[in-house]
This record gives C-alpha cells, sequence and structure tokens, in this order.
C-alpha cells in the first residue's frame, strides 16, 4: 500500500513538475532553455510512479507504538534545536537538545544532563575555540 | 606525462606540515568513525565538509582531509568486527565471520593486527595503482566532448547507485529524485530562478551538504531509535599478541584480494562492500583446503580488510580522471570539490598538478600513519566502543548541526537538513536507496550542461547524442545493465508469487 501511495504522488507530482517547468521558457538564447532539462526529467518519473502503483514491493514494517513516539519526539527536539540554536545560544541550545534525546534513548536524567553538559561544552570548546568556527553564544554568555 | 617527478613533485606538497597535519587528523578520525557502529563513511564525510570549508583549508588541503578520513574509516570499520561481533561499517560486515571468532579464541590482538597489515597492503596497492592508471586514464578522457560526458553521467546516476541490487524501479525514482532536486535554482544559462518559490534562500540552489548530512546522518538516527539494541554488548579484551608481527602478514592473500578490490573499485557500481565479500569468497576457494574458514581462519580475516581498503583507493580513480564518482562517498568528495572551484577531470592533471599529486602521494603518508596509529594504538580506538550509543549518537546529531550551520549561519539551513532526514527516513523504509539521490543532486549541473552543450551543437537535434561511438557504447553498457536488472526484477516477482500460492 505504502508503495501505491507513494507512485501516486510521484506520478502527481511529476504533473506539476513539468507544468511548472513549462512557465520557464524563453525566446531567446540557447534552443533548448530552461524549460528543457526539467520536463525531460517528469515523463519517466511520473511513469516510474505508476509502475509502483501498479506493481508494489511488499509492505515495509512501519515502526509503531512507542518507537514511533520516540521518532516523533526526536522530530520535534530537532525542529525546536534548528529554531532556537540562533536566540539561545549554542551552549544552552544543545545542552537542551543532547539531555532531551539521550534520557529519550534510555539514559537517566542526572546521567543524561551530565551527557548533555559534556557534548555541548566539548563541541564549543573544540569548535568555537580551538578551530576557530563561529557559533552562536547567544544568551547564555552575554553574546 | 612522467609519473616519477610528478610523484616528487606531490610529495613535497604532501610534506608541507599543514598537509601532513590535515592527514594524521584525518586519518585518526576516519579511524572513528569507521570503529563507530552508526557512522559510516558516507556520512562521516557528509559531516565533516562543511567544517573543512569554514576552516578555509587550501583544495588540495581539503582533499587529503576527506581521502585520509575516507581510508581510516576502511581501516576502523574492522575494531568492531572483530571486537564486539558488529560490523563498524558495511564493508567490515565479512570480516566478522572470522575476526570474531579469532577474538573468542584469545587472538583479538592478532587479528587486530592482521586486518591492519592487510589493509595497509590494500591500501598501498590501490595508490599504487592509482599512480600509474590515473594519467593514462586522463589522458584518454581529454577526448570526452559534452555527449560523451552525458552518457557517462547518466551512467554514473543508474549505476553507481545501486541498480545491481534492489527494485530497479526504485533506483532509478532515487537518481531521477536528486536531478529534480539538483534543478532548484538559478538557471546558470538564462539567469531564471527555477522552482524557488520565491524563496531566496533557495537562488543558489540546495546545497548538496545539507541534503546528504540530513539524508544519511539524521535518518540514521532516526533509524536508530527503531532498531535500538537492549543491554550492553560484550566486548572481548584486546590482550597481547601471539606471534610475532612478521608471521602475521598474509602476502599471498593480501596481493590476490587487493587486486581484485582495486578493479571492482575502479569499476562503476561496486564499491567496498562488494569488494570484501567477493575478495573473502575468492580467498575461501583458493586456500579453504581444511575447511577451517568461518572458525577463526587468518586468511579471512587478511582478504576481505585488503579488499575494500583496496577498492577504496579504486574508487577514486574515476572521480579523478573522469570526474565522474564511482561510489557515493566519492560522490560527496567530488561535490565537495566542486564548491572549492575545483573540477576534476582530465584538465585537472595539467592545470592543477599539485593537487592531483599532492593528494596521490597524501595518500601514501595516510597508509604509514594508519598502519601506526592501528597496530600500537589500537587500544585507543577499542576503548571509544565502550562509550554507550545513547551518548554517541546526540553528539553525532551535534555536530551535523553544526556543520550545516556554519555553511550560511542560519536556521532555514537547519529545517531544511530535518527536512531530509525525514525524507531519507521514508526513502530507506521504502527501501529506495539513497546514493543516486545524492549523485543526482551533485552531478545535475553538469549533466544538464552537457546536454544542453551538445544539443546546442547540434541545433537540438536529439540523435547527436548516439552519433559518438564512445557514446553510443557507454549508453549501450547502461542499457544493457538496466536490462539485466529488470530481468533480474521480473523473476524474482514470479518467484514470489509462486511461493505465495504455494503456501
Amino acid at each position: 500500500m505504502s508503495d501505491r501511495i507513494v507512485g501516486v504522488l510521484l506520478a502527481l507530482f511529476a504533473g506539476w513538475y513539468s507544468w511548472e517547468a513549462g512557465s520557464y521558457a524563453v525566446d531567446f538564447g540557447d534552443p533548448m532553455g530552461p524549460a528543457f532539462f526539467p520536463e525531460l526529467l517528469a515523463p519517466p518519473l511520473g511513469l516510474l510512479g505508476l509502475y509502483l502503483v501498479l506493481r508494489p514491493d511488499p509492505e515495509p514494517e512501519w515502526s509503531t507504538g512507542r518507537y514511533l513516539l520516540s521518532q516523533a519526539a526526536t522530530v520535534v527536539v530537532l525542529v525546536a534545536y534548528a529554531l532556537l540554536l540562533q536566540p539561545m545560544g549554542f551552549i544552552l541550545a544543545t545542552l537542551l537538545m543532547v539531555t532531551c534525546l539521550t534520557a529519550m534513548l534510555g539514559a537517566r536524567l542526572p546521567q543524561a544532563l551530565g551527557g548533555g553538559a559534556a557534548t555541548s561544552l566539548g563541541a564549543f570548546a573544540l569548535f568555537d575555540w580551538l578551530l576557530g568556527i563561529p557559533l552562536p553564544p547567544g544568551i547564555a554568555f552575554g553574546g | 606525462m612522467d609519473i616519477i617527478p610528478s610523484l616528487a613533485n606531490g610529495f613535497a606538497v604532501a610534506a608541507q606540515p599543514m598537509n601532513l597535519l590535515v592527514a594524521f587528523i584525518g586519518c585518526f578520525v576516519g579511524t572513528v568513525i569507521g570503529a563507530l557502529p552508526g557512522i559510516g563513511p558516507v556520512n562521516g564525510i557528509a559531516i565533516l565538509i562543511p567544517l573543512a570549508f569554514s576552516l578555509d583549508l587550501s583544495p588540495v588541503s581539503a582533499l587529503i582531509l576527506l581521502t585520509s578520513v575516507y581510508y581510516g574509516s576502511m581501516f576502523g570499520g574492522r575494531i568492531a568486527s572483530i571486537l564486539l561481533n558488529i560490523p563498524g561499517d558495511s564493508s567490515a560486515v565479512v570480516t566478522c565471520i572470522d575476526g570474531f571468532p579469532m577474538a573468542k579464541k584469545g587472538r583479538a590482538a592478532d587479528a587486530l593486527a592482521i586486518s591492519a597489515i592487510s589493509s595497509f597492503f590494500g591500501g598501498t596497492l590501490a595508490t599504487v595503482g592509482l599512480t600509474v592508471l590515473a594519467p593514462s586514464l586522463a589522458m584518454a578522457a581529454i577526448h570526452f566532448g559534452p555527449r560523451e560526458y552525458f552518457a557517462l553521467y547518466v551512467m554514473a546516476i543508474i549505476i553507481v547507485g545501486g541498480i545491481a541490487t534492489g527494485n530497479p524501479a526504485k533506483t532509478l525514482v532515487a537518481g531521477l529524485l536528486g536531478l529534480v532536486i539538483g534543478t532548484v535554482g538559478i538557471d546558470p544559462a538564462t539567469g531564471i530562478p527555477r522552482f524557488t518559490f520565491g524563496a531566496y534562500e533557495l537562488y543558489e540552489g540546495i546545497d548538496f551538504v545539507i541534503v546528504a548530512i540530513g539524508l544519511f546522518a539524521i535518518s540514521e538516527f532516526l533509524i536508530y531509535i527503531e532498531q535500538r539494541r537492549t543491554g550492553p554488548v560484550e566486548q572481548v579484551p584486546v590482550g597481547r599478541r601471539t606471534t610475532a608481527l612478521r608471521r602475521l602478514t598474509y602476502p599471498a592473500t593480501s596481493l590476490r584480494a587487493s587486486l581484485l578490490g582495486f578493479v571492482i573499485g575502479v569499476l562503476p557500481g561496486a564499491g567496498a562492500t562488494l569488494a570484501s565479500f567477493m575478495g573473502y569468497a575468492l580467498e575461501k576457494r583458493v586456500s579453504d583446503k581444511e575447511n577451517t574458514f568461518g572458525k577463526g581462519d587468518p586468511r579471512g580475516v587478511a582478504a576481505p580488510e585488503a579488499a575494500d581498503n583496496a577498492a577504496a583507493g579504486g574508487s577514486l580513480v574515476p572521480m579523478l580522471t573522469l570526474g565522474v564518482p564511482g561510489s557515493g562517498t566519492t560522490a560527496i568528495m567530488l561535490g565537495m570539490l566542486v564548491t572549492l572551484n575545483v573540477q576534476p577531470g582530465p584538465l585537472l592533471f595539467q592545470q592543477q598538478p599539485d593537487i592531483v599529486w599532492g593528494l596521490v602521494a597524501a595518500l601514501y603518508v595516510s597508509n604509514i600513519i594508519l598502519l601506526i596509529l592501528n597496530i600500537p594504538l589500537v587500544g585507543i580506538f577499542a576503548k571509544l566502543l565502550s562509550v554507550p550509543p545513547h551518548y554517541l549518537m546526540p553528539g553525532v546529531v551535534t555536530v551535523s548541526f553544526l556543520g550545516v550551520y556554519s555553511v550560511n549561519q542560519n536556521s532555514f539551513d537547519l529545517l531544511m537538513m530535518v527536512g531530509f532526514g525525514v525524507f531519507g527516513y521514508l526513502l530507506r523504509k521504502m527501501s529506495i536507496p539513497l546514493v543516486p539521490v545524492v549523485l543526482g543532486i551533485i552531478l545535475g549541473t553538469p549533466m544538464e550542461q552537457s546536454l544542453r552543450r551538445a544539443l546546442a551543437a547540434s541545433g537540438g537535434d536529439v540523435w547527436t547524442l548516439f552519433q559518438s561511438p564512445l557514446a553510443l557504447g557507454l549508453h549501450a553498457v547502461t542499457a544493457i545493465i538496466v536490462a539485466i536488472a529488470i530481468l533480474r526484477e521480473s523473476r524474482r516477482r514470479i518467484g514470489e508469487a509462486a511461493a505465495t500460492r504455494g503456501a
């Protein structure tokens, strides 16, 4: 079933992609123009999508229950980390992110906090101080 | 082109203190990446690329860093195989078969030494092969025009991505998706923005580093959550060597396996993993007279390690001489070189010999560094394996974010990386391979350019693509391989259908 759904999505996407590419036509310069290559890619993509609809592979084992839950939580943590990295600063944001992930993977909270502190301070020392890659200091260290 | 003076110049480049330092760091980091299960060479190298950019390394130093990491990860993969019976990366799977039984018998230190020596043998032999073969291949490739290059790119995306394994339709879908992602951004020929939806962050295209780190490293984390191991894994202690180092070299085995591995590495579509399997199979056929393979035969440890290191060296040949990568890892290196304004290919040998020969010389040096790191100092790496993964994996995520952040310093890139991580996870679950996606993104722009150049020269006649014998030959090879894959797939489906009816 998953393959069939993906096949339909691919076919629809290929149609939209080709239609969108058609709007890039220009009447000067090289004969192929910016639309040519995308228009070349769309038909095989659409056909392969239809093939997957007709001849799907056996259903993969999707994760369920608490595994699915912790995967969803991981994605939420990562998105939050991406958004908070600049305003909060590297050290604090990383401390929170690593602590959350480590705790979720089965460590006790004090251990997870230790891991978070070690990772964030260690990475900051190594990359910002030693290698000179600027990381956002953020509120924790007064900007 | 004279090889000896060029190589001598190369050694002068490689001996610069900066390059020696970079090679040493690369070897060390590479061994760590290889040793830790869960970080393979592809995502390890992807994570390191943005760091190489932000350190402002020269192209030759950056290339030395990444190839040392690549060679190092081939050395490191065996450590976990031997001590934990868990391969450090996919090319070290076979090393478990005889490596772990050897360790169980108290010969762990011997097994580690044997595999380090044969890895050194394979890596060095491949570097010699690269030295000899690359210049002549580059000379031949100088006559390639846009048509031939277009044919080569098509071949690389289809074959390298692994059409030989799995459902060929899904491999093709993956390659096409990569090419589609590659079309996002301003069209270099006309300056028209394509598929950007007005988001100026997308005008320069989607950086392959973001895609590669998302697809490989972030998706690996999501997979890890699902396959989480319960309870600690038992680790065999390293112990002491039981015999002299001299008696732990297996020259005949290493030579056979290295030659095979190098050839497999040079050919597109088969990487270090296949090389290690075939190297083991060959050695078993030749030497397994007393049925000792699988029970801790040292030759079963030496053969796959020599083969996969030789294949890693071999896969650099097409990348450097043609600008067409022979594996996922070399594809990512190619992407980095292009970002640094270095275009690999035949002209590179003429215009920037310092880069090519500096790299080749540095590979000899790296092999020696790796041998030193991996025999007396192997205990340090073994210690690392006892760090529980729930501390390690979030650390890998941190370094991934840090690398992507250092490219443009914005959260848009980070969000895109997480998005590609989820996308990569879904692709992996549906057994759609990831390597063709990355290849498509990296090769998309040069592929489109060579296509448009070829068609512009012929006034838009599509048949021009097939009117050169070499291009036609390349297309024919691609077509045959695709046909074989389709045939095999349909036979598999028929077999499955019969099995379900029977049951």
